[in-house]
């Protein structure tokens, strides 16, 4: 598979694939492209464009994940990714999916209400884990991230983040990292398997589309966090080591 | 269900002390209930085997087997047909009538993991078959429990059935239904009246 430079049109890459949009979306990109290359669009919207390539062409083709080119980038880009992601994900995704299961709800047939209604529920409550899983990194991880890159660009380094990396390093972080697709992957087997036929086959499939493309999304995005971010952190966390000769 | 009611026997074979000992350890990790019976020879092997012909799980370390007592084992193997074999050897050889492999040089992990498998998954034989039919009465009973918010221990207590069986029908269940989290399987439990919405939390 060939891979997308910054001399590619931004209109080609989508027309090949257009899963690529809500990830464009996320860098603040919009459509109306003409003739433009990944490099002027970046240019005028200030994206980093070596970083941006790597998202659009490890969204592509997953084979192309992880690559070396990931250790050039500043953290703060990748956080302010990552997060962008998050919101993207509660405030785009899950709405939608929100919107589909009550579209079926309304129209179920009675003998299928109270299925439908329990697996809203199930839903708002992998919402309710999502959330916090999301809150919890953007709280504690993230902010963890920018110090010490902080603290190898300014020389300036507290003893609190030292007592950090000795005792609470990324290691523990990484360890309890949650799978958030499996639950997902319940939901889908749930409708696909267990759910008596709907009348609204139209909201059924959408509903699952959504949560297939959800799941993929939520996949590339945990396997960003854990082969990109984390061993960056770990090089992050034994450089400040070094420097501050603890 | 009486299967469930009668003991697991397992036989540990090596020569050596510390092969055993190790075993033994790993089987404790893995939290398996289970009548370990040892056997430092082959002779001694027979000897169990000749007792305790019910044994379910056979553990042995390639150490007990000269070459031309493969052949003999081959005849012992066969008599024993109902139990599971692993052998822990340096390569896995391409004729092998064990049913599992554990290298010497496997990490912990990988070994717990091969424990893990040899012990609690279904076989491959008859697992598909078991796949396209519904629950069992006895993997109901264990769902209901599950969707119930009960723990392992408090499943086998009321069940009357080991931790380990429990596990069983969990995994079992789980690769039935193609739910995994507890959540998920209370859904399917209120959806097909296994438990009254009542009953759940």
């Amino acid at each position: 598979m060939i891979a997308f430079t910054r001399h590619s049109k931004m209109a080609e890459i989508i027309l090949k694939d257009y899963q690529l949009l809500p990830v464009i979306n996320r860098f603040g990109i919009k459509l109306g492209f003409g003739n433009k290359t990944v490099n002027e669009i970046c240019e005028e919207k200030k994206v980093n464009v070596p970083f941006f390539l790597e998202i659009l062409n490890s969204y592509h083709n997953s084979d192309y994940f992880p690559d070396k080119h990931f250790s050039d980038f500043n953290a703060e880009v990748m956080v302010e990714y990552l997060t962008n992601t998050h919101t993207y994900y509660l405030k785009s995704k899950v709405p939608h999916i929100e919107l589909f299961i009550k579209k079926m709800e309304e129209e179920a047939q009675e003998e299928n209400c109270r299925n439908i209604s329990l697996l809203k529920t199930f839903f708002e409550e992998y919402k309710v884990d999502v959330e916090h899983h999301f809150k919890e990194e953007e709280r504690s991880v993230f902010p963890y991230v920018l110090d010490l890159e902080r603290a190898l660009s300014t020389n300036n380094c507290s003893q609190e983040l030292i007592n950090k990396i000795k005792n609470d390093p990324i290691e523990v972080y990484e360890r309890n990292h949650e799978s958030l697709e499996v639950k997902l992957a319940d939901l889908k087997n749930l409708i696909i398997r267990f759910l008596p036929p709907l009348h609204c086959e139209d909201d059924c499939e959408h509903l699952l589309t959504e949560l297939f493309e959800l799941e993929c999304d939520i996949e590339d995005h945990t396997r960003m966090e854990e082969k990109v971010l984390i061993p960056k952190v770990k090089m992050l966390e034994k450089k400040v080591l070094e420097y501050y000769g603890n | 269900m009486e299967i469930e009611n009668r003991k697991v026997h397992t036989i540990i074979a090596s020569e050596q002390y510390l092969v055993r000992l190790g075993v033994k350890t790993l089987l404790n990790v893995i939290g398996l209930e289970s009548e370990v019976h040892e056997a430092d020879s082959y002779d001694e092997l027979e000897c169990i085997l000749k007792d305790v012909p019910q044994t379910n799980f056979l553990i042995l370390c390639e150490d007990i087997m000269q070459k031309q007592k493969m052949e003999c084992f081959e005849g012992v193997k066969k008599s024993t047909c109902m139990c599971r074999t692993i052998l822990i050897g340096k390569q896995q050889s391409e004729r092998c009538m064990f049913d599992y492999f554990i290298s010497q040089t496997s990490s912990r992990k990988s070994v717990v993991e091969k424990l893990q498998q040899f012990f609690y998954d279904p076989m491959t034989d008859d697992s598909q078959d078991e796949d396209s039919r519904g629950l069992s009465d006895r993997e109901i009973d264990v769902l209901k429990a599950v969707a119930l918010g009960c723990s392992n221990k408090e499943i086998a207590d009321q069940l009357f059935i080991s931790i380990n069986t429990v596990i069983t029908h969990r995994k079992n269940i789980t690769s039935k239904l193609g739910i995994k989290t507890i959540s998920g399987l209370t859904v399917y439990a209120l959806m097909n009246n296994i438990i009254k919405p009542e009953e759940a939390m």
